[in-house]
């Protein structure tokens, strides 16, 4: 590049490269700033959930290995966490867990005994479903939830008619919100299975 | 005083009636009718934006005289861009879950014509103190009108504001109201009102 093409770009460009250097620097401050503190919210957002549905866990720890799953055809690491009680016994496992919903991603903490044979149920983290219809999942304790606690820990199956007080591995949809019910079991599904055979393979259950 | 320059008084006329965003340009409409399902939510973006407002139009009202034809809108939305983003960062922070609520509407304030224009119309041709005016200003009408029609869906969606029950118990919430369908239904019916007001009538061919 001839020194005339050079000078002219340069003219043409500085402000641009100037202001992309100080707003970087503006940002890069600002991350260094805020960043432990929102790290520091995932975390303790995670473990209020996990609390509330593993009584007794008083700490998590994460696990010895991260576990591998696939989804839609593609690799995915779950960090999956131990809840340990006061003693470090473990009293069981939750983890995070997403579902494609009706509206947006529903991101989910999922917890399990310590054997993981049954589920202890869901909590919500995020949820943008339809108020009124597919945000009845997030209602603790609620109809749709309360199926979840007790649960075998293997495949569950959706159904629109059946008695939701019996809890099995038969859960009832929302009525109107089909989708919403669909996502959170079939996300589930895809986590559970292949999480519950990991774990017993890597010698990691009780 | 050139004509492309204005002065504070009509910075601040133009923000809360002659130019309210939403109500008289028709700007920012994707926010209005997205988070307007409750007053907080609303508040939240409606100060996010007049941050971004504010700063930005300080950027581009500091760097109008070296900024050449070409490259202004790129320079424009790196500004945005670099305010949306701690604004974000700000609310992850220190009010995660209204973070949460918000969801994507919080970095697509980037996009949001308001402040794009803002910087186009009024930074790029005045001082520092106009451009301040003018973001505020615009940025405060913005938030008006979202609180407003936040306001009106949250007590008939769900009877309270604030969280707070401010009807009788023989009230029955209108669940449409906090879904899309409500937005369109009261935008619409706020903006007739406008129009009402203000003696606009609708063009004849």
């Amino acid at each position: 590049m001839s020194t005339s093409k050079l000078r002219f770009f340069f003219q043409e460009s500085w402000l641009l490269m100037v202001s992309a250097v100080i707003f970087g620097a503006l940002l890069a401050a600002t991350d260094a700033a805020w960043t432990p503190r929102i790290r520091q919210n995932e975390a303790s957002k995670f473990g209020n959930r996990a609390s509330s549905l593993l009584a007794g866990a008083v700490k998590f720890e994460p696990a010895a290995e991260k576990i591998a799953i696939t989804l839609k055809g593609k690799p995915y690491e779950v960090d999956i966490r131990k809840g340990l009680d006061a003693a470090g016994n473990c009293v069981g496992w939750a983890f995070l867990c997403e579902a494609s919903g009706f509206a947006d991603k529903i991101k989910l903490v999922v917890a399990a005994d310590a054997k993981f044979e049954t589920l202890k149920g869901f909590a919500i983290l995020a949820c943008n479903e339809t108020p009124g219809f597919g945000d009845k999942i997030t209602i603790k304790n609620g109809f749709y939830q309360a199926q979840f606690q007790g649960a075998p820990a293997g495949k569950l199956t959706l159904v629109k008619i059946g008695d939701a007080k019996k809890i099995d591995n038969e859960i009832v949809a929302i009525t109107g919100a089909t989708v919403t019910s669909r996502a959170v079991v079939d996300a589930l599904n895809a986590y559970i299975v292949p999480i519950k055979q990991q774990l017993k393979e890597k010698g990691l259950l009780q | 005083m050139s004509e492309n320059q204005t002065t504070v008084g009509k910075a601040i006329a133009g923000g809360l009636w002659t130019e309210i965003p939403v109500l008289r340009l028709m700007l920012g409409l994707c926010p209005t009718l997205a988070v307007t399902t409750g007053v907080k939510s609303a508040l939240t973006m409606g100060l996010c934006v007049i941050f971004v407002l504010v700063c930005s139009n300080l950027a581009v009202s500091l760097m109008r005289n070296l900024l050449k034809p070409h490259l202004r809108i790129i320079m424009f939305t790196l500004a945005i861009a670099a305010f949306v983003t701690i604004a974000d960062m700000y609310l992850r922070a220190f009010q995660p879950e209204m973070s949460e609520k918000l969801g994507a509407y919080i970095p697509l304030i980037i996009v949001n014509c308001i402040i794009i224009c803002r910087a186009e119309a009024c930074a790029a041709k005045n001082g520092l103190l106009v451009s301040a005016v003018d973001g505020a200003a615009m940025g405060v009408g913005f938030t008006i009108v979202l609180c407003f029609l936040a306001s009106i869906r949250e007590v008939l969606a769900t009877g309270k504001i604030f969280g707070y029950p401010v009807m009788p118990d023989s009230f029955i919430p209108l669940a449409a109201m906090a879904m899309p369908v409500g937005a369109f239904v009261s935008l619409g019916l706020l903006l007739g009102a406008v129009n009402q007001l203000t003696g606009k009538k609708a063009s004849t061919l």
